[in-house]
């Protein structure tokens, strides 16, 4: 599911990735890439990590937040229930599993967020095209190829993959790359399993300046350089800071407890990578499941809850955030098996010093089914992604609409909602249309605070080429029609600035 | 109807074989004709090999993963299946078993007896080029599937869906092609089985107890056989099974005209694969130039082929066990119940790094974290293979032929050339020089580590 970059994109981008990256095979040389000028970098709040915790296989949402004093869902589920005398007390009736003891501790001290019943309509309950839903923030009916994270990364570092930012740009730990970071710049993150192995591995990647022959196998062969050409980039950052950061206390032994602890390290060695991916599998528990679904919790309560203590130790907490999600939650009636089959809403939790604490919306109603015996959703999955985006990562509400491609009311689940942006800055400027744009593109922004603006056309090198519209605004939005002609194939900025100090820059693609 | 050069017999090795030696590939050119080579050496019929040991026939207990010989036996079973990747010689068996343990897959984690494994592993091979729709209906109630899919146990009056929607949605129909109902009623009809011991039984009391079912429309008193021959009058049926077989052995991306050629000829010749197989390898279309080197290696195409292209008589198995793993291809443990997705997923920053350390480790004999691999490569004797390995730069270039698909530069080739020379002159190349040795290693390992080598 990799998208496919565009081949005149992919022939800018690699002669700038590998311009200094010698072809040798002793150690390679890392290379400063040429950096956009900051002023041009986007608005964004920088400090703040979303760590992002898969369970893939559809966790079962009503055996993790239990309606414990529903008898219903003692009926629905005679052989798998948990009664509330066993399961940790929350409130408004629902019981946390057993095993979580951590993360009760963290619920009881303000620390985590539960929403509950998300989901979205007309779900999908084939595990692979509902993570690809989940990943990619569509609707049921829509296949995007691009991840949502992926999405949010590209208006972060808007010059990807011309110039590679310092640090890693999202991190996943494990070995195949998730379609979260897929976009159709090309994939933003850097995936490994351990930093030192990582470095020592990449050591004799060779990369090159050859631009691959226009063939379905060259298409293939660009895809590989590009990996390279990053790894080649990011292994050493990666290494120093995992050397550098450190764990306050010892981590589990599970393979979350590792990812977490590693995750901690390059957070504490300085990695302002905004963005990771964690994953545990193990949940599509069709058969027999409360012993496997017990250690789940188990091992996920115990990983968290370490990496929380040691966060607060080094007074990084502040700016993390975890947040669980999984394709899909189970059906209400176990089977005959001791287990359950695919079903649909379930909760999501998050934890971090940021968080309201406690449940968000009603409990799952377990009367209401849809027709095939299911949970309805409460909220949608969308409403979460948008809320974690505008109050935790800071996106500014157009952007967040442009994401999603519809507006999603913001759920209560962190405590300093800034409900800010836009309103707060004192202008937008949106991404031109159409881009990648071939004769003219349309410009427009808005202004919020009387300011006077220029708005300018520059090439990768920070020069401007055209001055397209300036004076004085009123408060109000504006478009510019922009004339193409003359200008050769290739990448461009547009940028914004106004008299108030604000400027806000977006890529232009010209075919 | 393609004629057997050179190019045409390596592109149609490289996608039907795990690799192949110099030799090999010699006498593929022997037959003569792509005909000749399709119907008397790939997909010729073979006895089935006999089984790795007596374990094999031992009725699965408790014991046997308390005292870890599950774990010892699925080695060996592992290894014992990369020696028949090693043996095939010119035949295409191989492969379809993998495309087919891929389709139908099945995780080691939750089966973890490996004697059902074994058999399932077996049932691939016996049905590699055989009829379709017949493997379907074994596969449905072979211990294995109903060990990972939860058909062991699944009574009719509260039947577990786990299978009756992969069945459909995975194996035979894809997506969109059956409702949430057809799964329903299609797990009462699979329900009834358990496995005991080394076989499944099927009890009738635990079957469902309507008189009839509705399922695509039809209404009747289902069996298992009945069921997959309703889901195999679906329309969607052959395309989808054609489309995987496209993406799997011509390109990632499928030219929906031909895989609906492909699909007529599945359904003209009763869901039998071996006249699709022939099919498609005959025609003009596989033999597209564009299609060169245009599938990335999976990681037992990369190990197993890397080592016969080396001609390394004792290959490390060991080695190859645990890179698998760690290049997220370990045999009987695919990723989850749609298999392997392939190509592009096989690379990330972690595994290509990885690819490049297993092939340096057969070079230098040591892996990434400095345990030995057994069978080094012996670099000088492999150059004198070649008869122009005392002429640099022709030495050179048949290397690089022999391991490469892809079309290279001159400027690539000419830095092969340098780091074999390492600043000394081309006319004083000799095998016999002193330093030959680890010159020619720095040769291999370049042209390994080059992102051009993962293609085939």
């Amino acid at each position: 599911m990799k998208k496919q970059i565009n081949r005149k994109v992919f022939l800018q981008q690699m002669a700038v990735l590998t311009g200094g990256v010698g072809f040798g095979l002793g150690a390679v040389t890392g290379k400063a890439f040429g950096q956009i000028p900051a002023a041009h970098m986007a608005n964004v709040e920088p400090g703040k990590i979303l760590i992002i915790i898969q369970l893939a296989g559809g966790n079962d949402g009503l055996n993790t937040v239990i309606p414990a004093e529903d008898d219903l869902y003692f009926s629905a589920r005679p052989g798998i229930a948990i009664k509330k005398e066993d399961a940790l007390k929350l409130d408004q009736g629902m019981y946390l599993h057993p095993s979580a003891v951590g993360l009760k501790k963290l619920y009881d001290q303000g620390q985590m967020s539960i929403a509950q019943n998300i989901g979205y309509p007309n779900p999908n309950r084939s595990h692979f095209r509902a993570t690809d839903i989940w990943n990619t923030g569509s609707d049921a009916s829509t296949v995007l190829e691009e991840g949502w994270a992926g999405r949010f990364l590209k208006t972060r570092y808007p010059e990807f993959p011309i110039s590679l930012a310092k640090h890693p740009m999202a991190v996943q730990l494990g070995s195949v790359e998730s379609l979260l970071f897929q976009s159709e710049q090309g994939g933003f993150s850097t995936v490994f399993e351990d930093p030192n192995l990582f470095y020592q591995l990449v050591s004799g990647t060779p990369a090159d300046t050859d631009i691959p022959p226009a063939t379905l196998a060259g298409d293939e062969l660009g895809f590989l350089k590009q990996i390279a050409a990053a790894s080649v980039q990011y292994a050493g950052v990666i290494r120093d800071g995992a050397t550098k950061g450190v764990n306050t206390l010892s981590y589990p032994t599970s393979n979350l407890g590792r990812q977490f602890g590693i995750v901690s390290k390059l957070i504490s060695g300085g990695l302002e990578t905004p963005v990771y991916l964690l994953n545990i599998g193990g949940f599509d528990t069709h058969a027999n499941q409360l012993t496997q679904h017990a250690n789940l919790w188990k091992t996920i309560s115990e990983a968290v809850s370490t990496f929380q203590v040691d966060m607060m130790n080094q007074n990084l907490a502040d700016r993390i955030n975890i947040m669980t999600f999984s394709e899909f939650g189970r059906r209400v009636n176990q089977n005959g098996t001791a287990g359950t089959d695919h079903g649909t809403a379930a909760p999501m939790l998050f934890i971090g010093k940021t968080v309201r604490g406690g449940l968000i919306g009603a409990n799952p109603n377990l009367k209401a089914l849809d027709s095939n015996g299911d949970l309805k959703f409460n909220y949608d999955y969308r409403q979460v992604y948008s809320t974690v985006l505008r109050d935790h990562l800071g996106l500014d509400n157009v952007r967040s609409q442009q994401i999603f491609n519809s507006t999603f009311e913001r759920l209560p689940i962190f405590k300093n909602s800034p409900d800010a942006l836009p309103e707060a800055i004192t202008m937008e400027l949106i991404a031109p249309w159409p881009n990648p744009a071939s004769g003219y593109t349309l410009l427009q922004y808005g202004i919020f605070e009387e300011a006077t603006v220029s708005l300018a056309l520059y090439d990768l090198q920070g020069r401007q080429l055209k001055l397209i519209d300036s004076g004085l605004r009123k408060v109000g939005s504006y478009s510019v029609n922009l004339d193409l002609q003359g200008y050769a194939s290739g990448h461009y900025l547009v940028s914004l600035s106004t008299s108030r100090g604000g400027r806000m820059t977006r890529q232009l693609v010209i075919q | 109807m393609p004629a057997l050069t050179s190019p045409n017999a390596k592109h149609l090795l490289a996608r039907t074989l795990f690799g192949f030696s110099k030799e090999q590939f010699q006498q593929a050119m022997g037959y003569g004709s792509l005909e000749d080579l399709v119907d008397r050496a790939l997909l010729a019929d073979a006895a089935l090999p006999a089984p790795p040991n007596a374990w094999v026939n031992t009725v699965p207990a408790q014991s046997q993963q308390d005292s870890g010989d599950a774990g010892t036996w699925y080695r060996e079973l592992t290894y014992w299946w990369y020696n028949r990747m090693f043996s095939e010689g010119l035949n295409f068996r191989e492969k379809m078993v993998l495309f087919w343990h891929n389709h139908f897959s099945c995780e080691r984690d939750k089966v973890n007896y490996p004697q059902y494994m074994y058999q399932q592993n077996q049932l691939f091979r016996k049905f590699a080029f055989g009829n379709f729709k017949q493997m379907v209906k074994e596969v449905s109630i072979d211990p294995t599937m109903l060990i990972y899919l939860d058909g062991n146990n699944s009574r009719g009056t509260g039947p577990n869906e786990n299978y009756a929607r992969e069945v459909m949605e995975l194996f035979t129909l894809g997506i969109g092609n059956y409702t949430e109902n057809d799964i329903k009623q299609a797990a009462k009809v699979l329900s009834g089985w358990q496995v005991k011991g080394l076989t499944s039984v099927f009890d009738s009391t635990r079957w469902y107890k309507e008189t009839t079912l509705t399922i695509f429309g039809k209404t009747a008193a289902f069996k298992v056989d009945t069921l997959i021959d309703l889901i195999f009058e679906q329309k969607a049926c052959a395309e989808f099974i054609c489309r995987k077989l496209y993406k799997a052995f011509i390109y990632y991306k499928p030219d929906e005209a031909f895989v609906a050629q492909m699909a007529t000829v599945l359904r003209t010749n009763n869901y039998e694969m071996k006249p699709l197989l022939r099919f498609m390898f005959l025609s003009d279309h596989f033999y597209q130039t564009t299609f060169r080197a245009s599938h990335i290696k999976d990681p037992q195409e990369l190990m197993v082929g890397s080592l016969k292209a080396l001609q390394v008589k004792l290959p490390d198995l060991v080695n190859l066990y645990d890179m698998a793993k760690i290049l997220q291809m370990q045999l009987f443990q695919p990723p989850n119940v749609a298999g392997w997705p392939g190509q592009r997923d096989w690379i990330s920053s972690t595994t290509y790094s990885y690819r490049g350390g297993f092939t340096d480790s057969l070079l230098t004999g040591k892996r990434f974290n400095g345990t030995a691999v057994a069978g080094k490569l012996d670099a000088v004797a492999y150059a004198r293979t070649f008869s122009n390995s005392e002429k640099a730069a022709l030495f050179v270039d048949d290397v690089i032929d022999s391991l490469i698909l892809f079309p290279l530069t001159a400027a690539k080739r000419q830095f092969l050339l340098d780091t074999l020379l390492d600043g000394t002159l081309a006319a004083n190349w000799s095998t016999y020089t002193p330093q030959a040795d680890a010159r020619i290693v720095r040769l291999l390992k370049a042209i390994m580590r080059l992102p051009e080598y993962q293609l085939n």
